[in-house]
This record gives C-alpha cells, sequence and structure tokens, in this order.
C-alpha cells in the first residue's frame, strides 16, 4: 500500500521542562471496517485499519493503544505527555494487515 | 495439620491464575479474526468479570446528539494524581450497541502526567459510549452517556 501520512502534534508548541502537554497523532487512513460493499461491484471491502499505537519517549514505553474499527476515518489519538528533558518521541503504529509505520519528532523543551 | 496446608496452597494457586488472564489481556497482543464482540462480552473480558463501578472521578465527554455517526468526537478524562503508586492503566472505550462494541484500550504509564484520551469514534446507531477505567489499584471505574445518532456510520 502507498506511504501513509501521519503527523505528531504537541500542544502547546513552546513548553518547559517538568510541563505535561498533549501529544496527538494524526494519520490519513481510511480505517476500513470490512463490513462496507463496494456500490459499483458489490463486493465487501476488505478491513484496514489501525490495530495498535505505541508512544515511546526517549527509549521508554509511555502509552499503548489497542485500537480497532470503530475508530473514525483519519484518526487522531491524542493523550497526556510529562516532560523530562529533550529527547525524541517515537511512533509507531500497526495497521491489521501487519504493516508497520513509525514517526518522530524531537522534543525540546525550553527554560 | 498438613491436609490445611495442602488446601491454603491450593487456594493460592487458583488465585494466582485467575489473576493471569486479565494480565495477559492488559498487556496488548490486539485479538485477530472476526471482531464481532458484543458490549456485555467485552466488559466481561476487560474486568475479569467483576463489573465496574460508576464514578465522578472519569468524566467522558461526547456529544448528545450526533448528527454525523461517521466522526464522533470522545474524550476521557480521569482524576488522577498519576504517581508510581496511584495512577490509571487503562483506559477502555466502548460503543454498546456497534458491530464490535470495543474502540479503544489505552494502557497509561505514570509518565503520561495525566489521565486523558481522545480520539473520533463511529456509531452505527443511538446508543451509550461507556468508559471502563483500570486503576493501579485493580478496581475498575466506569462512565457511560447515551448518543443520539442521526445519521449511522458503519457503511
Amino acid at each position: 500500500m502507498a506511504k501513509i501520512k501521519s503527523l505528531i502534534k504537541i500542544k502547546p508548541k513552546k513548553y518547559s521542562d517538568g510541563e505535561v502537554v498533549q501529544m496527538s497523532l494524526m494519520v490519513m487512513h481510511p480505517m476500513e471496517t470490512g463490513l462496507r460493499k463496494d456500490k459499483k461491484t458489490g463486493e465487501i471491502i476488505p478491513a484496514d485499519y489501525i490495530n495498535s499505537v505505541k508512544f515511546e519517549y526517549n527509549g521508554k514505553v509511555v502509552t499503548t493503544m489497542n485500537v480497532w474499527e470503530s475508530i473514525s476515518t483519519n484518526p487522531v489519538f491524542s493523550t497526556y505527555l510529562k516532560i523530562d528533558g529533550a529527547g525524541e518521541l517515537k511512533v509507531t503504529f500497526t495497521e491489521n494487515t501487519g504493516e508497520v509505520h513509525e514517526k518522530s519528532t524531537k522534543i525540546k523543551p525550553k527554560g | 495439620m498438613l491436609r490445611r496446608e495442602f488446601f491454603k496452597t491450593l487456594g493460592v494457586v487458583a488465585a494466582a491464575t485467575a489473576v493471569v488472564p486479565s494480565m495477559s489481556f492488559a498487556a496488548g497482543a490486539a485479538p485477530k479474526g472476526p471482531n464481532e464482540m458484543s458490549y456485555e462480552a467485552a466488559l466481561k473480558a476487560v474486568t475479569n468479570g467483576k463489573g465496574a463501578t460508576p464514578s465522578d472521578k472519569v468524566s467522558l465527554k461526547v456529544p448528545e446528539i450526533a448528527e454525523n455517526g461517521a466522526v464522533v468526537p470522545v474524550t476521557v478524562e480521569v482524576d488522577s494524581p498519576m504517581t508510581e503508586k496511584d495512577y490509571v492503566k487503562t483506559i477502555h472505550v466502548f460503543a454498546t450497541k456497534n458491530n464490535n462494541s470495543r474502540c479503544a484500550a489505552v494502557h497509561l504509564t505514570p509518565a503520561n502526567g495525566k489521565a486523558m484520551f481522545s480520539s473520533r469514534i463511529k456509531l452505527g446507531q443511538t446508543q451509550d459510549v461507556a468508559a471502563i477505567v483500570e486503576m493501579s489499584d485493580g478496581s475498575f471505574l466506569s462512565a457511560a452517556q447515551s448518543v443520539k445518532v442521526t445519521i449511522g456510520g458503519c457503511g
């Protein structure tokens, strides 16, 4: 399958050490349930959805999410993160087909 | 005396094996195969048959009327200090009448700072959305709200 676009967002943009920020992963993904039929051919569209998302901060797993097809198309997964020094935030998400995608961003606290 | 001790150890072993299935579920491993699962079955699997108690600590934010069932924003926030001793282990989100009632199981750690999960879910029809929260001490808290759906979002 084509490359899937994803984005990690951190709110607010400027943060300091020890602060709790909101981190979210946005993915451009169809999230097919496997129950829908193609209107022209009448064939069932095979299921294709994200089934797990993992947030790692400086090599330590912060949050693991197991999700199912009930999540909307182009999903956004968000939760909080406590900033503890500069480093890297890595997000790994897996599809039900077994494909694994990775995205990472740098964490740079100010002050 | 020997007989008494034998039964004591037997009891301990039984308790340990009863705990193991719930641990393996919490550890991850998204289930495969047909995903159909009713809310009752899912709730039983998650809480290990114990059930959950409704609590004010869990705040579930969903719109009362969703015009489009394909995109329903859901936010679950839990009032917790998130320290090593007392934190929120897992937040489960369920859509009670969907074909597969499970939406998400979010495993948190104290490194999160605050306990929150937000996303957007699909709802096939008017139904209840429920949040089941597992605390680090093993207790289960819950919150639920009904959502009126005008256009279904599942196919």
